[in-house]
């Protein structure tokens, strides 16, 4: 068993997007879903960072598939050029866990040209928020358009930043041309449904 | 074009070379070179930018102010723990490849494990040395193995051996260790890999602080520039020691790497 042997779902985006938000939306909804679920987080950072992490979890999840990769102040490295560590990880969740069925790899904040490495992540999560600026899907970046799925989150918040979602709707649409987007408000779970039945039907039915 | 350096006085005797541990110090072939530049390049995909060995925990601490105080610190992680330690386990490595003894092997591998601190030192060296041999075990075919396993992976083959030996969890696989295997069977001789080797942890751990510390480029170029001294020397002094020499003896980078395990910012694994 190794990280092969296992689904592996890709989330990046920039800092303060909502990555942690959809992890700890998608992993309940998965496990309600039977299916046995690992988690990886890069850069948590802080020990208490990690504690807290693992404590989000603490009701779904056995500790010893929650984990950390630090990335050395490098985060795309970690998801690109140089994914050995989270293989690493992902290699001990299937030795402990030979059973297990997704793994959610949860990349450091980044920029817009952060991908993930295809041998890391069978699916690949771009999340961006639209607090950041109507504007990021335009910029036509690599993650955005790139990824396998587009997640436009915090759409609550796009009256009180001036950020127009039809705008965001139809730029999206041009720069992925027929690969999906979503919108998302995780905080209330909004669109959540959406993502699911995308990472099921392209990642664990696959 | 040719600088004195290297003119070669004497061309050397055909057949000469037939053991490559007591070759001369020229690089022998185009080959060995490339792997040599392949495997000290930071381009190498074993997760060699996670590892600090400590040096974040002395950032952490303030205990590093400028250009002067990183350089004498790597100057002193190259006489006390690359030199004394790991130079002597992957020439050991590299010897024990080259003898075709697994036994060897894995006992400087034991000794490696045994004399290294830390546990984030064991992890980050291991986790790395784990990933170069997966990953040289797929990218890498050996001339003539193509189509012929069965035949090619017997025991005679001390690095599919030792990869063997990592995947079954008989050996901790250290990074030097691995380093010193897949380095003899690439042609670099033992002191080249030595040499490597030392060169690509000094430029991690610049690197690293680079990353960390605001330090300039050209400082960073600098203070490598400065470590070369002191790079050849530690290799010189070490690639012939006996694997029983092997030992460590740093210890403020280790309480540095033990405390970076419970430290209030960690960007990197060790």
């Amino acid at each position: 068993m190794g990280y092969r042997d296992v689904a592996k779902v890709g989330l990046g985006g920039p800092v303060g997007s909502g990555k942690t938000a959809l992890v700890k939306r998608l992993v309940p909804e998965l496990v309600e879903r039977d299916y046995e679920v690992g988690v990886i987080a890069n850069d948590i950072m802080t020990q208490e960072d990690a504690d807290v992490f693992r404590e989000s979890f603490a009701e779904l999840l056995p500790e010893d598939l929650v984990e950390g990769v630090e990335t050395g102040a490098c985060p795309h490295t970690g998801i690109r050029e140089d994914p050995s560590m989270n293989l690493a990880a992902v290699d001990e969740f299937t030795e402990r866990h030979p059973e297990l069925d997704v793994v959610l790899i949860e990349s450091g904040g980044d920029n817009l040209a952060a991908t993930f490495n295809p041998e890391l992540a069978d699916y690949f999560l771009f999340v961006i928020s639209v607090a950041e600026g109507e504007d990021i899907p335009r910029k036509r970046g690599p993650g955005v358009t790139q990824a396998d799925l587009l997640v436009v989150n915090k759409t609550d918040l796009a009256p009180h930043v001036d950020a127009d979602l039809d705008v965001i709707e139809a730029d999206a649409g041009e720069v992925r041309g027929d690969d999906p987007f979503v919108f998302t408000n995780c905080k209330d779970a909004e669109g959540v449904d959406a993502v699911l039945e995308h990472v099921e039907r392209e990642v664990l039915f696959a | 074009m040719t600088t004195d350096r290297n003119v070669d006085p004497e061309p050397p005797e055909p057949n000469a070379d037939s053991d490559r541990t007591l070759d001369s110090d020229r690089i022998s072939d185009a080959s060995a070179f490339l792997s040599a530049l392949r495997l000290s390049d930071s381009f190498l995909p074993v997760g060699g930018y996670t590892a600090s060995y400590g040096l974040e925990q002395y950032i952490n601490e303030d205990r590093i102010e400028d250009g002067d105080d990183l350089r004498e610190l790597i100057a002193a992680y190259l006489r006390r723990v690359v030199g004394p330690c790991e130079t002597v386990a992957l020439a050991n490595a590299h010897a024990a490849s080259a003898a075709g003894d697994l036994e060897a092997l894995l006992a400087v591998d034991e000794r490696l494990h045994a004399v290294t601190m830390p546990r984030e030192f064991r992890e980050s060296s291991t986790k790395a040395g784990a990933k170069l041999c997966e990953l040289l075990a797929e990218t890498d075919t050996k001339d003539g193995a193509e189509g012929s396993d069965e035949t090619e992976s017997d025991g005679s083959d001390l690095e599919s051996a030792f990869a063997d030996a990592v995947a079954a969890d008989e050996t901790p696989c250290h990074y030097p260790v691995a380093f010193g295997v897949v380095a003899q069977a690439r042609g670099l001789s033992r002191r080249e890999a030595c040499l490597a080797h030392a060169h690509s942890f000094v430029t991690g751990l610049l690197g690293a602080a680079q990353r960390l510390g605001r330090f300039g480029h050209t400082e960073i170029q600098s203070a490598l520039a400065a470590l070369e001294p002191a790079i050849t020397a530690v290799c010189e002094r070490h690639v012939d020691d006996e694997p029983d020499a092997m030992v460590s003896f740093a210890p403020l980078a280790e309480i540095m790497g033990m405390r970076h395990e419970r430290a209030g910012r960690r960007l990197f694994m060790s």
